[in-house]
């Protein structure tokens, strides 16, 4: 049991954080290092501000299309702290994903906030009820709150999801396996974490004590078995998941800014020109008669058509 | 009376059932004073037999049912090959980013289905779903591309095999989706489901050489191959154009000279061809608003040159290249400013946003919607206008292209203003970008294989025909004359075959549709005789 514990509590830990933070960085830069793409822009752009699109006046591409910074913030805080457009357009299923997103990001805040206080237990300041300082008290009890927080939040948010999957007849059409399994991902991390709060670590102090000795590089087998399952879960989550489409929080940037709000015209001699131009000698291999196998794109334009059903 | 729903799964997407989905008359929602469900055109046995209608019992492709097991293998393998030509960056650079993510990341919440008119006004079948056809394409990718899929199977949710039935639904389902692109404006992550329908519409023309013929042989290929996807060639556009001549001195009294191929012209004006065919009205409004405005325009009569739809945009990156290409070039030949864009609004977005990236070099001519230059001459006070020659009901149609995907909002509705009489103009249920598809954008409305028709004027284009009536419900009555304003061509197209022809929106309500620039130049002040005549629209 205490080898399971210090594996858990200490090796794994650095694995999964380790893992997740690699797979992370390579997804982010496998969406970067594609080509640019046609422009598929979906209105309204936020950055168009009141005055809306460039598209409405005349002669748009002789002024300096305007870029209302404060107008895309607000709508992106609104996207990313409400889920607006989940609770606008499907609200039922808002009442489950909005808690669930704000078990996460509690779970976040709560996790800075255990480092905080482990690095000041290590500095030997007291973290707990009975803090000395004001500052202390409210790492303590910030700590406290988003932890909790996140764990009831969540847990309420992934049941509510699980619930819509399991008797929404167009839910139940079209999840996958995978739509279930992310759920129960999800269960097992609020769950633990609640239970283990509940039963065996009110004050956080084993968590905190656990993050001390992963900050110190000092493997200590976690004490609890309830704490253990938690710290079990959360790498079993970190692992799974930047394998899983959970990682669309790294897609809804590309979806949001990359695409649907990506209105940069082409300029003369720019970098983007460049780009372009050097696409259009990819040489394509697509099979279908008016398509000349294996010319590059620009010839495939500037040659025109083959005739139909003829040599390709 | 509606049929049961049958209960499918995503794993039967490729059974042999007759017809997997099937959608009946009664499964429609009717509007009011339509009095029985509509009749489907019965497709003869001998049709039947050669052609695939196994997804819905509408064929939109006329795919021909494989007769032997080599044909079945070759349909499943060109697919495999296209799917995998799909994800690379050579063959598909300018959407890899888009499609993948949108492959990727969908949380199978169902927010789009609610937005999709299609999925809405079918009963809801699965079937028409806005994520139903990206996730077979993720179960068959996950399946046949993924090491967990190959080894886990179901457990990894790659249950979907493949035969050449998945491929045909596949290929014929793409075409139950208008690229409205509702769904994703929807979407709380930002999934594009429509932009799937796109690139496997695009994976099968450009790998397997599957697409309607209207708009691929009679579409984009006659396009290149005459000048003009309508077939219309230069000497048969010059005869037009004599034509529109005629059509501007019997409405106005005076001869006008058409500016064609001018040098040097600030613009050059390129509509869709099929105004010229259906429509002609609407080149020769714009000719008499652009004379009285004092602009410097000219047409083109260049092959590609006074043709600006461009099909490619809704099925083909190698044929919307060349299209756009072409189109341009001929701009450049007369070496005019820019180019101002009809009212199309396929053509308007294909040429501005889509093409804007593969316009390098010397290439990248300036290009720019009609509205906002219509607004500026309505709103300089050039011409004289009298609202109220306008005095009837008028309500405003949003083309998908120029409003959800363009943004262009506001031009048409200050036209509005200025020329329609003073509480005349209503706005539709969900105006702006949040606006539902004419029923016929992405190719439906010139889509007219088998029984397809029924299909896009029963379904696609039935929450439009609701809109309409909603925007008119107080003055239905068939002694007020009410005018439906579509200015995009695709959307005449479709309000002339669904709300007209189909739905009996003249005979039943006195509504007339057309587009934007007959309303400016019936409010003209000297205009001798009304521009719209009611008794001869469409």
């Amino acid at each position: 049991m205490s080898s399971l514990g210090w594996f858990i509590g200490g090796p794994l830990v650095y694995f999964a954080v380790a893992l997740f933070l690699i797979k992370t960085a390579l997804l982010v830069k496998k969406y970067l290092d594609m080509p640019r793409h046609i422009r598929w822009d979906l209105y309204p752009l936020p950055h168009n501000g009141a005055e809306g699109s460039k598209y409405q006046k005349v002669d748009f591409g002789q002024s300096k299309p305007h870029s209302h910074v404060m107008h895309e913030l607000w709508e992106m805080g609104q996207e990313i702290l409400f889920i607006k457009k989940a609770y606008v357009n499907n609200p039922k299923i808002w009442f489950g994903s909005f808690p669930l997103h704000a078990g996460l990001y509690l779970g976040i805040i709560w996790l800075f906030l255990l480092v905080t206080g482990a690095v000041l237990e290590l500095n030997q300041v007291f973290i707990g009820p009975n803090s000395q300082s004001l500052f202390s008290s409210l790492i303590y009890n910030a700590t406290l709150f988003t932890g909790v927080g996140s764990f009831v939040s969540g847990l309420c948010g992934a049941l509510v999801l699980l619930w819509q999957r399991l008797t929404d007849e167009g839910m139940i059409f079209m999840s996958d396996v995978i739509s279930y399994l992310n759920l129960a991902v999800m269960i097992m991390l609020f769950g633990t974490g609640l239970a283990a709060w509940m039963t065996v670590d009110s004050t956080f102090a084993e968590m905190r004590h656990q993050m001390a000795s992963l900050i110190a590089f000092r493997f200590v087998p976690v004490g609890e078995t309830l704490v253990m399952l938690h710290v079990l879960a959360l790498c079993s989550f970190l692992i799974y998941l930047p394998f899983s489409r959970m990682m669309h929080f790294v897609g809804k940037y590309f979806f949001y800014h990359n695409i649907m709000w990506d209105d940069e015209a082409m300029k003369k001699g720019s970098a983007m020109e460049n780009d372009f131009a050097s696409y259009l000698q990819y040489k394509t291999t697509w099979s279908a008669p008016h398509i000349r196998k294996g010319e590059s794109w620009a010839d495939q334009v500037g040659k025109g058509s083959p005739q139909e059903g003829g040599k390709k | 009376m509606k049929t049961p729903k049958k209960k499918l799964q995503i794993k039967d997407f490729g059974s042999d059932d007759t017809v997997l989905s099937p959608l009946e008359p009664g499964d429609l929602e009717l509007l009011r004073d339509e009095k029985e469900p509509p009749k489907f055109k019965q497709i003869k046995p001998e049709i039947l037999e050669k052609y695939d209608f196994s997804l819905d019992g509408f064929s939109a492709l006329s795919l021909p049912i494989p007769k032997t097991k080599e044909e079945e293998e070759a349909i499943v393998n060109g697919f495999l090959s296209g799917l995998e030509k799909l994800f690379q960056k050579e063959n598909n650079w300018g959407f890899l980013m888009p499609t993948t993510l949108s492959n990727e990341f969908c949380m199978q919440c169902n927010t789009c289905n609610e937005a999709c008119p299609i999925y809405v006004e079918s009963d809801r079948k699965d079937i028409y779903r806005p994520n139903f056809r990206p996730e077979v394409l993720r179960r068959i990718i996950k399946r046949y591309f993924s090491t967990s899929g190959k080894l886990l199977g179901k457990w990894v949710g790659a249950d979907l095999d493949l035969n050449w039935r998945v491929v045909y639904h596949l290929a014929e389902l793409v075409y139950r989706c208008t690229l409205c692109r509702r769904c994703a404006s929807v979407c709380p992550i930002g999934v594009d489901n429509a932009l799937i329908s796109r690139e496997l519409r695009k994976m099968f023309s450009m790998e397997m050489g599957i697409a309607p013929e209207n708009v691929h042989k009679s579409g984009t290929v006659q396009h290149m191959k005459s000048g003009s996807s309508t077939g219309m060639t230069p000497p048969a556009f010059l005869d037009t154009i004599e034509f529109i001549e005629d059509l501007i001195e019997e409405k106005t009294g005076r001869r006008m000279k058409i500016p064609i191929d001018k040098q040097g012209a600030d613009i050059l004006l390129i509509h869709n061809a099929g105004e010229y065919m259906a429509w002609p009205e609407n080149p020769a409004a714009f000719a008499i608003i652009f004379e009285a405005a004092g602009l410097n325009w000219t047409l083109s009569s260049a092959a590609m040159g006074y043709e600006g739809v461009n099909y490619g945009v809704w099925y083909d990156d190698v044929q919307f290249a060349r299209i756009a290409m072409a189109q341009v070039q001929a701009a450049k030949d007369l070496g005019v400013k820019k180019i101002v864009v009809g009212e199309c609004g396929h053509a308007t977005k294909a040429l501005i946003t889509i093409a804007d990236r593969m316009l390098v070099g010397d290439m990248a001519i300036p290009r720019e919607p009609c509205l906002p230059l219509l607004e500026q001459i309505v709103t300089s006070g050039v011409i004289k206008f009298d609202r109220m020659k306008n005095n009837f009901p008028v309500t405003l149609h949003d083309p998908c292209n120029m409003v959800r995907l363009m943004g262009i909002i506001d031009p048409q509705r200050t036209i509005l203003e200025h020329v329609v009489a003073p509480g005349q103009f209503r706005e539709m249920p969900h105006a702006g970008t949040n606006n539902v598809c004419c029923g016929g954008g992405s190719g439906f409305a010139i889509t007219n294989a088998h029984n397809f028709p029924d299909w896009r004027n029963n379904v696609a284009s039935r929450t439009k025909a609701k809109q309409v009536l909603e925007a008119f419900k107080d003055v239905l009555d068939p002694s007020i004359p009410k005018y439906y304003c579509a200015p995009c061509s695709n959307c005449k197209g479709a309000a002339r075959d669904a709300l007209i022809e189909h739905f009996g929106f003249k005979e039943k309500y006195n509504i007339i549709y057309n587009g934007l620039v007959e309303l400016i130049v019936n409010a003209m002040v000297d205009m001798p005789h009304p521009f719209i005549t009611w008794e001869d629209e469409f």
